[in-house]
């Protein structure tokens, strides 16, 4: 069983908010004049407020946007890709990770012509944790993987609904892994 | 001091195509300086400026429906060894830096719908696993030039850990008028061929076709995986930090393991002046004995499928016990230990893979035999 434990976690839910009006919700968070190059992802992803300022995404150009514009270097950047087990997926490469700190970070920007054509999300979302290997004193939940012998999925918006709610799980979330979510 | 490298991780097989041919053929036309790069208009049909890209023999640059390279991939991919690949003991990694991005373009162009089944990442690889007959346990993984590395250490992570029986890496980049035209905007695909480390007024890359596969294991296999390492700078969009840092962050934990082995180097080298300079002379510090190859000059540059591409060559040069040198460069050179003409292997311990990407990413191995 592969095991870590939520140490922080932030989640923006702009729902059909259009990019624009994120831009200027969210502008105080970044330098004077880097806002209008910045995505939505970007945006949601960089503006909420971290332990280390130290946010990715899976989508790079997002991560990129922020960590350069605050000249953060990172040892190990996985960026995923994927459909109905990419949540499940993103948590086993943070787990497997070596590192004594991870932070898993993701989201979505509400697509124009790719949505209408299909092909990319029509909801914005974006979430961030921060996992130790060790509970520490304050952890606010604790996530596990297990190996089964069964497959299942769990979809980004539907593993950012469990962050954002603060809601448990427990059941497969990629081709055999089992996961439970516990809060504190 | 001897040399200790770990074979925890071996790699039971690997495979390249590029548009010199299978991993053989290409191997033995980078023995004899041989440059798949041709002078091609970079918007294909549409025309535009002429610059080096390779491509597979008979493809065209403009995407088809289906894309034109899913037969060369399935020829590719008959040859990973038999397995119940995307099970939960078998799982895939899909790597690349371009998926089917070719394919939206095409659809923005043209308005043909058929298009948008291989446009965006997962779309392309799901479509990809179907036809490839695997289960769901496939991963994508993105990034950049780096991209394959992802997929290596990821793939390492779960079978040394006895989470994988096997795990199986698929890298593929194939070139569109989207991302010629991309890299063209940049100014660094121009009129010039590439000539990787080469000491000259201006520098150049070329494009290449590329798709590679690699079959980790514990315990089957001559080559090992005997360590892996990543940093990224986040400094810039694109360039490097000019002092160097980040290539010699990601190679500490390297030169550490490798202490007391003799290394052959295979760099990154796409041409470019400032990236090229940074890198060699960063290897002639750290590794000073260890000659220094690119094979971008020839090949040009495969973009998130290099690494594993470069890595079925650099493990058929071991079998073959020689291999290439810098393809496509000419002294003078960044570094001295850029190495122009082929050599033998048998005096090296092991081999160091190296990969650099936009922002600063910097991904490398050693591929030793175990």
């Amino acid at each position: 069983m592969l095991e870590r434990f939520i140490q922080a976690i932030r989640t923006d839910n702009p729902g059909l908010e259009e990019p624009a009006a994120t831009r200027e919700r969210l502008k105080g968070g970044f330098a004077p004049g880097a806002v209008r190059r910045m995505t939505q992802l970007g945006l949601l992803v960089g503006a909420a407020a971290s332990p280390t300022l130290f946010q990715t995404s899976i989508h790079p150009s997002s991560v990129q946007q922020v960590l350069i514009g605050r000249q953060r270097s990172v040892r190990e950047f996985f960026p995923l890709a994927g459909g109905p087990y990419l949540a499940g997926q993103a948590l086993l490469v943070a787990l497997l990770a070596t590192t004594p700190r991870v932070i898993v970070c993701g989201g979505e920007e509400r697509g124009t012509w790719m949505a209408e054509c299909g092909v990319a999300s029509t909801r914005a979302f974006a979430f961030a944790l921060a996992l130790t290997a060790v509970p520490g004193a304050g952890a606010l939940g604790r996530l596990t993987l297990s190996p089964i012998d069964r497959t299942g999925g769990l979809s980004l918006a539907d593993w950012f609904d469990l962050l954002h709610f603060r809601r448990p799980f427990a059941g497969p979330a990629a081709p055999g892994w089992q996961l439970k979510l516990e809060w504190s | 001091m001897a040399c200790h490298l770990s074979d925890s991780v071996r790699l039971a097989a690997s495979a390249c195509l590029t548009p010199l041919g299978d991993t053989a053929a290409t191997l033995a036309a980078l023995l004899r300086g041989e440059r798949a790069l041709q002078a091609r208009p970079v918007l294909g049909r549409e025309g535009g400026d002429r610059v080096p890209l390779a491509l597979l023999p008979g493809r065209e640059l403009d995407e088809t429906v289906p894309p034109a390279w899913a037969d060369a991939v399935r020829a590719l991919l008959a040859a990973v060894p038999p397995a119940p690949w995307g099970d939960a003991r078998h799982p895939v990694f899909v790597t690349s830096s371009n998926f089917g991005v070719g394919s939206l373009y095409a659809y923005r162009r043209g308005g043909d719908a058929a298009h948008l089944a291989y446009g965006e990442p997962f779309g392309c690889v799901d479509w990809l696993r179907r036809e490839l007959g695997w289960g769901d346990n496939v991963t994508i993984f993105s990034h950049a030039c780096v991209s394959a590395h992802l997929g290596l250490m990821q793939a390492a992570r779960l079978v040394r850990a006895g989470l994988a029986e096997r795990a199986l890496v698929f890298s593929f980049d194939f070139l569109s008028p989207f991302v010629a035209g991309g890299f063209h905007a940049l100014k660094i695909l121009n009129a010039d061929f590439p000539a990787p480390y080469a000491a000259r007024a201006t520098g150049s890359i070329g494009l290449g076709d590329g798709a590679a596969f690699a079959v980790l294991t514990r315990d089957v296999g001559e080559l090992a995986i005997a360590a892996q390492s990543l940093h990224n700078e986040m400094f810039h969009f694109t360039a490097n930090r000019p002092d160097g840092a980040g290539f010699a962050a990601c190679l500490a934990p390297l030169a550490a393991a490798a202490r007391g082995c003799r290394l052959w180097v295979k760099g990154h080298g796409t041409g470019t002046l400032e990236a090229g300079r940074l890198e060699a002379t960063t290897f002639a510090r750290i590794f000073p004995q260890a000659p220094l190859v690119g094979w971008k000059g020839s090949l040009g540059h495969t973009l998130g499928s290099c690494g594993l591409v470069e890595l079925a060559l650099v493990a058929a040069a071991l079998r073959a016990g020689r291999a290439p040198g810098t393809v496509g460069s000419a002294a003078p050179v960044m570094a001295e230990n850029v190495a122009l003409e082929p050599f033998a292997t048998a005096g090296y311990d092991a081999v160091l893979c190296a990969s650099n990407a936009f922002g600063g990413a910097h991904a490398a191995f050693l591929l030793d035999h175990a």
